[in-house]
Protein backbone atom coordinates (compact mmCIF):
# COMPACT_ATOMS: atom_id res chain seq x y z
CA UNK A 1 0.00 0.00 0.00
CA UNK A 2 2.58 2.06 -1.13
CA UNK A 3 1.85 6.04 -1.93
CA UNK A 4 3.59 6.81 -4.68
CA UNK A 5 6.53 9.68 -5.36
CA UNK A 6 3.58 11.97 -6.58
CA UNK A 7 1.81 11.91 -3.54
CA UNK A 8 4.80 12.42 -1.66
CA UNK A 9 6.74 15.16 -3.23
CA UNK A 10 3.21 17.10 -4.75
CA UNK A 11 2.20 17.37 -1.02
CA UNK A 12 5.62 18.84 0.06
CA UNK A 13 5.73 21.09 -3.09
CA UNK A 14 2.11 22.35 -2.17
CA UNK A 15 2.78 22.93 1.94
CA UNK A 16 5.91 25.04 -0.26
CA UNK A 17 4.21 27.00 -2.12
CA UNK A 18 1.83 27.95 0.52
CA UNK A 19 4.29 28.99 3.03
CA UNK A 20 5.39 31.77 0.73
CA UNK A 21 2.05 32.02 -0.93
CA UNK A 22 1.48 35.39 1.27
CA UNK A 23 4.96 37.05 -0.48
CA UNK A 24 3.98 36.39 -3.87
CA UNK A 25 4.57 33.58 -6.11
CA UNK A 26 7.22 30.65 -5.46
CA UNK A 27 9.49 29.95 -8.68
CA UNK A 28 9.62 26.30 -8.93
CA UNK A 29 13.24 26.25 -8.66
CA UNK A 30 12.80 27.20 -6.05
CA UNK A 31 10.54 24.61 -4.84
CA UNK A 32 13.07 21.64 -6.30
CA UNK A 33 15.99 23.07 -4.44
CA UNK A 34 14.63 23.36 -0.96
CA UNK A 35 12.55 20.04 -1.85
CA UNK A 36 15.48 18.34 -3.11
CA UNK A 37 13.53 17.13 -6.19
CA UNK A 38 14.49 17.30 -9.45
CA UNK A 39 13.45 19.90 -11.41
CA UNK A 40 11.60 17.71 -14.34
CA UNK A 41 10.25 15.56 -12.06
CA UNK A 42 8.58 18.55 -10.16
CA UNK A 43 6.91 19.85 -13.63
CA UNK A 44 5.09 16.52 -13.81
CA UNK A 45 3.68 17.00 -10.60
CA UNK A 46 3.02 20.31 -10.85
CA UNK A 47 1.24 19.90 -13.96
CA UNK A 48 -1.06 18.01 -12.18
CA UNK A 49 -1.84 20.11 -9.11
CA UNK A 50 -2.59 22.80 -11.34
CA UNK A 51 -4.99 20.27 -13.63
CA UNK A 52 -7.04 19.94 -10.17
CA UNK A 53 -7.10 23.59 -9.95
CA UNK A 54 -5.28 23.87 -6.58
CA UNK A 55 -2.41 26.48 -7.63
CA UNK A 56 -1.80 28.53 -10.67
CA UNK A 57 0.83 29.84 -12.43
CA UNK A 58 2.41 33.47 -13.19
CA UNK A 59 4.56 34.29 -16.24
CA UNK A 60 6.96 36.47 -16.39
CA UNK A 61 10.57 36.97 -14.69
CA UNK A 62 9.15 37.49 -11.19
CA UNK A 63 7.03 34.46 -12.08
CA UNK A 64 6.18 31.43 -10.07
CA UNK A 65 2.87 29.33 -8.51
CA UNK A 66 0.30 30.57 -5.72
CA UNK A 67 -2.62 28.81 -4.89
CA UNK A 68 -5.73 29.56 -6.12
CA UNK A 69 -7.61 29.78 -2.60
CA UNK A 70 -6.20 29.61 0.85
CA UNK A 71 -4.77 26.64 2.23
CA UNK A 72 -7.32 26.39 5.29
CA UNK A 73 -9.54 25.21 2.10
CA UNK A 74 -7.65 22.33 0.64
CA UNK A 75 -8.06 19.39 2.02
CA UNK A 76 -4.66 16.34 2.22
CA UNK A 77 -7.42 14.16 0.79
CA UNK A 78 -8.18 16.15 -2.36
CA UNK A 79 -4.40 16.91 -3.00
CA UNK A 80 -3.64 13.18 -2.56
CA UNK A 81 -6.86 11.65 -5.01
CA UNK A 82 -5.37 14.30 -7.64
CA UNK A 83 -1.66 13.12 -7.09
CA UNK A 84 -2.30 9.55 -6.93
CA UNK A 85 -5.59 8.65 -9.05
CA UNK A 86 -7.45 7.69 -5.94
CA UNK A 87 -7.21 7.12 -2.81
CA UNK A 88 -8.63 3.14 -2.68
CA UNK A 89 -6.42 0.56 -1.76
CA UNK A 90 -8.66 -1.19 -4.27
CA UNK A 91 -6.69 -1.16 -7.82
CA UNK A 92 -8.81 0.14 -10.32
CA UNK A 93 -6.69 -1.38 -13.17
CA UNK A 94 -6.97 -5.12 -11.70
CA UNK A 95 -8.77 -7.21 -14.23
CA UNK A 96 -9.96 -9.25 -11.11
CA UNK A 97 -10.69 -5.73 -8.74
CA UNK A 98 -12.73 -4.43 -11.67
CA UNK A 99 -14.77 -8.14 -11.65
CA UNK A 100 -15.53 -7.24 -7.88
CA UNK A 101 -16.21 -4.00 -8.08
CA UNK A 102 -18.95 -4.54 -11.22
CA UNK A 103 -20.65 -7.10 -8.72
CA UNK A 104 -19.65 -10.20 -10.60
CA UNK A 105 -18.23 -11.72 -7.51
CA UNK A 106 -18.64 -14.65 -5.41
CA UNK A 107 -19.75 -14.69 -1.87
CA UNK A 108 -15.97 -14.53 -0.53
CA UNK A 109 -14.84 -11.52 -2.39
CA UNK A 110 -17.84 -9.15 -1.84
CA UNK A 111 -17.04 -10.03 2.18
CA UNK A 112 -13.68 -9.00 2.00
CA UNK A 113 -14.34 -5.95 -0.10
CA UNK A 114 -16.89 -4.89 2.31
CA UNK A 115 -15.57 -5.53 5.49
CA UNK A 116 -11.97 -4.69 4.60
CA UNK A 117 -11.10 -2.45 1.26
CA UNK A 118 -14.37 0.26 2.10
CA UNK A 119 -13.45 0.10 5.87
CA UNK A 120 -9.98 0.92 5.42
CA UNK A 121 -10.67 3.67 2.80
CA UNK A 122 -13.30 4.83 4.74
CA UNK A 123 -10.95 5.43 7.34
CA UNK A 124 -8.06 6.43 5.42
CA UNK A 125 -10.28 9.55 3.62
CA UNK A 126 -11.39 10.33 7.30
CA UNK A 127 -8.24 10.86 7.96
CA UNK A 128 -6.86 12.75 5.15
CA UNK A 129 -10.09 14.30 4.74
CA UNK A 130 -9.69 16.28 7.80
CA UNK A 131 -6.09 17.89 7.59
CA UNK A 132 -5.77 20.82 5.62
CA UNK A 133 -2.86 22.09 3.68
CA UNK A 134 -2.76 24.60 6.53
CA UNK A 135 -2.21 22.52 9.43
CA UNK A 136 0.80 21.64 7.27
CA UNK A 137 2.10 24.94 6.92
CA UNK A 138 1.43 25.58 10.70
CA UNK A 139 3.60 22.97 11.22
CA UNK A 140 6.40 23.33 9.08
CA UNK A 141 6.44 26.78 10.64
CA UNK A 142 6.64 25.52 14.18
CA UNK A 143 9.64 22.95 13.50
CA UNK A 144 11.25 26.19 12.29
CA UNK A 145 11.48 28.28 10.13
CA UNK A 146 11.03 26.82 6.83
CA UNK A 147 13.86 29.15 5.21
CA UNK A 148 16.36 28.26 7.63
CA UNK A 149 16.39 24.27 8.09
CA UNK A 150 16.07 23.25 4.50
CA UNK A 151 19.66 23.43 3.69
CA UNK A 152 22.15 20.48 4.54
CA UNK A 153 25.09 21.38 6.60
CA UNK B 1 -1.64 2.67 -1.52
CA UNK B 2 -2.51 -0.44 -3.50
CA UNK B 3 -3.17 -3.55 -1.66
CA UNK B 4 -0.97 -6.17 -2.87
CA UNK B 5 -2.30 -9.52 -4.66
CA UNK B 6 -0.54 -11.40 -2.15
CA UNK B 7 -2.36 -9.69 0.84
CA UNK B 8 -5.58 -10.25 -0.93
CA UNK B 9 -4.77 -13.81 -1.78
CA UNK B 10 -3.81 -14.30 2.00
CA UNK B 11 -7.31 -13.20 3.40
CA UNK B 12 -9.44 -15.03 0.36
CA UNK B 13 -7.16 -18.36 1.13
CA UNK B 14 -8.15 -18.14 5.13
CA UNK B 15 -11.82 -17.02 4.62
CA UNK B 16 -11.97 -19.68 2.58
CA UNK B 17 -10.10 -22.40 4.77
CA UNK B 18 -12.35 -21.17 7.72
CA UNK B 19 -15.90 -22.27 5.54
CA UNK B 20 -14.71 -25.13 5.19
CA UNK B 21 -15.84 -25.52 9.03
CA UNK B 22 -13.51 -28.28 9.87
CA UNK B 23 -11.55 -28.85 12.96
CA UNK B 24 -8.64 -30.74 10.70
CA UNK B 25 -6.56 -29.66 8.06
CA UNK B 26 -7.50 -28.40 4.88
CA UNK B 27 -5.05 -28.97 1.34
CA UNK B 28 -4.03 -25.80 0.06
CA UNK B 29 -4.56 -27.57 -3.69
CA UNK B 30 -8.31 -27.88 -2.42
CA UNK B 31 -7.74 -23.91 -1.42
CA UNK B 32 -5.90 -23.02 -4.92
CA UNK B 33 -8.95 -25.45 -6.97
CA UNK B 34 -11.66 -23.62 -5.43
CA UNK B 35 -10.42 -19.67 -5.22
CA UNK B 36 -8.64 -20.38 -8.12
CA UNK B 37 -5.53 -19.49 -7.19
CA UNK B 38 -2.49 -21.07 -7.82
CA UNK B 39 -1.16 -23.32 -5.71
CA UNK B 40 2.62 -22.12 -5.46
CA UNK B 41 1.80 -18.61 -4.87
CA UNK B 42 -0.32 -20.20 -2.05
CA UNK B 43 2.57 -22.16 -0.63
CA UNK B 44 4.75 -18.69 -0.37
CA UNK B 45 1.41 -16.58 1.64
CA UNK B 46 0.80 -19.89 3.89
CA UNK B 47 4.73 -20.34 4.43
CA UNK B 48 4.64 -16.60 5.48
CA UNK B 49 1.43 -17.35 7.47
CA UNK B 50 3.00 -20.24 9.28
CA UNK B 51 5.86 -17.70 10.33
CA UNK B 52 3.34 -15.49 11.77
CA UNK B 53 1.63 -17.82 13.98
CA UNK B 54 -1.56 -17.89 12.38
CA UNK B 55 -1.58 -20.97 11.11
CA UNK B 56 -0.38 -24.66 11.56
CA UNK B 57 0.76 -26.91 9.32
CA UNK B 58 0.97 -30.90 9.02
CA UNK B 59 2.62 -33.13 6.48
CA UNK B 60 1.64 -35.99 4.44
CA UNK B 61 -1.40 -37.89 2.92
CA UNK B 62 -4.17 -35.76 5.31
CA UNK B 63 -1.51 -32.52 5.82
CA UNK B 64 -2.40 -29.13 4.97
CA UNK B 65 -3.24 -26.19 7.37
CA UNK B 66 -5.37 -25.28 10.01
CA UNK B 67 -5.80 -22.09 11.49
CA UNK B 68 -4.00 -21.60 14.96
CA UNK B 69 -6.51 -20.04 16.56
CA UNK B 70 -10.34 -19.33 16.98
CA UNK B 71 -11.53 -17.22 13.93
CA UNK B 72 -12.39 -14.71 16.07
CA UNK B 73 -9.40 -14.26 17.16
CA UNK B 74 -7.28 -13.27 13.90
CA UNK B 75 -8.02 -9.95 12.57
CA UNK B 76 -7.61 -9.10 8.77
CA UNK B 77 -4.98 -6.52 9.76
CA UNK B 78 -2.61 -9.41 10.95
CA UNK B 79 -3.46 -11.32 8.05
CA UNK B 80 -2.51 -8.40 5.84
CA UNK B 81 1.11 -7.96 7.66
CA UNK B 82 1.99 -11.41 8.03
CA UNK B 83 2.54 -11.17 4.54
CA UNK B 84 2.53 -8.10 3.34
CA UNK B 85 5.20 -6.68 6.82
CA UNK B 86 3.38 -3.27 8.04
CA UNK B 87 1.02 -1.66 6.12
CA UNK B 88 2.90 2.03 5.46
CA UNK B 89 2.22 4.16 2.59
CA UNK B 90 5.68 5.33 3.07
CA UNK B 91 8.91 3.67 3.88
CA UNK B 92 10.08 6.32 6.88
CA UNK B 93 6.90 5.66 8.41
CA UNK B 94 8.36 1.86 9.34
CA UNK B 95 11.72 3.59 11.29
CA UNK B 96 12.43 6.45 13.36
CA UNK B 97 9.73 7.97 16.17
CA UNK B 98 6.25 6.59 16.37
CA UNK B 99 7.58 2.40 14.75
CA UNK B 100 8.08 1.69 18.37
CA UNK B 101 11.43 1.31 16.80
CA UNK B 102 15.00 0.49 19.03
CA UNK B 103 18.48 2.78 18.70
CA UNK B 104 19.74 0.17 15.74
CA UNK B 105 16.85 2.10 13.73
CA UNK B 106 16.93 5.20 14.62
CA UNK B 107 20.17 4.95 13.29
CA UNK B 108 19.03 3.29 10.41
CA UNK B 109 16.16 5.53 9.65
CA UNK B 110 18.83 8.69 8.07
CA UNK B 111 19.74 6.08 5.66
CA UNK B 112 16.43 6.16 5.08
CA UNK B 113 15.58 9.97 4.20
CA UNK B 114 17.71 12.80 5.37
CA UNK B 115 14.52 14.66 5.96
CA UNK B 116 13.12 12.06 8.66
CA UNK B 117 13.24 14.83 11.48
CA UNK B 118 12.01 18.02 10.09
CA UNK B 119 9.45 16.10 7.80
CA UNK B 120 6.21 17.57 7.84
CA UNK B 121 3.98 15.37 6.12
CA UNK B 122 5.39 11.96 7.21
CA UNK B 123 2.95 12.86 10.03
CA UNK B 124 0.12 12.48 7.55
CA UNK B 125 1.64 9.20 6.29
CA UNK B 126 1.56 7.77 9.78
CA UNK B 127 -1.69 9.49 10.32
CA UNK B 128 -2.53 7.18 7.43
CA UNK B 129 -1.21 3.95 8.34
CA UNK B 130 -2.86 4.29 11.90
CA UNK B 131 -6.10 4.73 9.80
CA UNK B 132 -5.16 1.62 8.04
CA UNK B 133 -4.35 -0.46 11.05
CA UNK B 134 -6.96 0.61 12.87
CA UNK B 135 -9.17 -0.66 9.83
CA UNK B 136 -7.69 -3.58 9.04
CA UNK B 137 -7.55 -4.32 12.93
CA UNK B 138 -11.36 -3.68 13.43
CA UNK B 139 -12.58 -7.02 11.60
CA UNK B 140 -11.93 -10.65 12.57
CA UNK B 141 -11.78 -13.78 10.53
CA UNK B 142 -15.05 -14.58 12.16
CA UNK B 143 -16.52 -11.20 11.31
CA UNK B 144 -15.86 -12.05 7.36
CA UNK B 145 -17.13 -15.62 7.21
CA UNK B 146 -20.64 -14.06 9.25
CA UNK B 147 -20.82 -12.10 5.92
CA UNK B 148 -20.00 -15.07 3.43
CA UNK B 149 -22.44 -16.99 4.98
CA UNK B 150 -24.72 -14.16 4.93
CA UNK B 151 -24.06 -13.37 1.21
CA UNK B 152 -24.07 -17.42 0.42
CA UNK B 153 -27.79 -17.80 1.94
CA UNK B 154 -28.77 -14.13 0.30
CA UNK B 155 -27.68 -16.06 -3.22
CA UNK B 156 -29.32 -19.21 -2.78
CA UNK B 157 -32.89 -17.48 -1.50
CA UNK B 158 -32.18 -15.71 -4.91
CA UNK B 159 -31.65 -18.68 -7.45
CA UNK B 160 -34.77 -20.21 -5.69
CA UNK B 161 -37.30 -17.81 -7.04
Amino acid sequence: MKVSTKGRYGLRAMIEIASRSGSGHVPLALVAERQGISGNYLEQVVALLRKGGFIRSVKGAHGGYRLTRPAREIRVGDLLRVLEGSLSVMDGDDPAMAREAAGQDDAVRRAIRAQVWERIDRSVAGVVDAITLEDLVEEARKKGDPGALHYEI
Amino acid sequence: MKISTKGRYALEALLDMALQDTAGYVALNGVGVRRGLSENYLEQIFSDLRRSGLVQSLRGQQGGYRLARDPSRITAGEILRAVEGPLVPVACVADGPGSGASADAARNRKACCPRIDRCVTRGVWIRVTDAMERAADGVTLADLLAETRANLAAASEGASI
